[in-house]
């Protein structure tokens, strides 16, 4: 009899589970009202406008952000590591991060890509006559966006890391020299 | 009577000699452009390119030229070096902005386009 209780609560409990994920997905599509179309349509010009320049700037960020980014890997981190490594000294920690580095890089040119792609199409599109198509392409630029920054917040933090690595290195360095 | 034909089949190719090499040259030139365009979109050249219409107002803004040299590769490690590197990397790692592409300025209510409060829906 216990038993056959605590199969019906555990039961209960996954039926309910699945009932709270339904009400919450559907609430995520739930329908736009047409008050929400109408002031899509009447704003979205201005949206767009707002769009386009972000994209200006946006361009402007990858080229100098990006020329950083490469110059920390290419003209330091590379360097220094095979320097180390040219000395037979334990530099593997420093090796790691630049490797974790160089990934995050790529990441975020393929990650940038995406999302300079989904912005183009968003300014191309009729907003007043396709309203809710915006709304969605907004929210999927939107999407993309947050993943480039994303990879903008890992990179600073590998090269917070690599500093932190390159401290170390030094100290012991100093400590057996 | 082959003969004959194989000649003037041969004579009507050579009369449109030129005209052959002309739409040929056309033909080739569409197609490396074509590959030319495919690589510049696919390789991620195209949202580095601020030559682009539409970048005019930030075009002046991009630094045009790398000037920062680096660490040189070749040498020993000493206290000179180590100083030098930390003296190089905090220099770069200082202008990185960890803050870049943020995703407020994309909101629904900084577009304007949210659901406003009085909204009901249908």
């Amino acid at each position: 009899m216990k038993r056959f209780l605590v199969c019906l609560a555990v039961f209960g409990a996954l039926l309910g589970a699945v009932f709270w994920h339904g009400i919450a997905a559907a609430d995520d599509q739930a329908p736009m009202t047409e008050a929400h179309i109408t002031r899509i349509r009447s704003n979205c010009i201005d949206a767009q406008a707002t769009l386009y320049r972000l994209h200006a700037s946006d361009a402007l960020q990858r080229v100098n952000q990006g020329q950083l980014y490469e110059s920390i890997s290419t003209k330091l981190m590379a360097p220094f590591d095979s320097r180390v490594a040219l000395a037979r000294l334990d530099g593997a920690t420093l090796v790691s991060l630049a490797t974790t580095y160089d990934q995050q890089l790529t990441a975020f040119r393929t990650n940038y890509q995406l999302y300079e792609e989904g912005m183009s199409n968003l300014l191309a599109m009729n907003c007043t006559n396709q309203p809710v198509a915006f709304y969605d392409a907004v929210a999927d630029v939107r999407t993309k966006r947050q993943a480039v920054h994303d990879n903008v917040v890992s990179l600073q933090k590998t090269i917070q890391d690599y500093q932190n690595a390159f401290e170390s290195f030094a100290k012991r360095f100093e400590a057996e020299k | 009577m082959i003969e004959e034909a194989e000649k003037h089949t041969l004579n009507r190719w050579t009369g449109h000699r030129f005209l052959l090499l002309v739409a040929s040259t056309i033909l080739i030139s569409l197609f490396l452009v074509g590959v030319a365009l495919a690589l510049y979109a696919s390789s991620g050249t195209a949202q580095l390119d601020l030559s682009r219409p539409g970048y005019k107002s930030v075009r002046d803004q991009a630094v045009k030229s790398d000037t920062f040299n680096g660490f040189p590769s070749n040498g020993p490690i000493d206290s000179d070096a180590i100083t030098q590197f930390r003296t190089l990397y905090q220099k770069q790692s200082r202008q990185v902005d960890g803050s870049s592409f943020g995703g407020s300025v994309m909101s629904d209510q900084a577009l304007s386009i949210d659901a406003s409060a009085g909204d009901t829906q249908k």
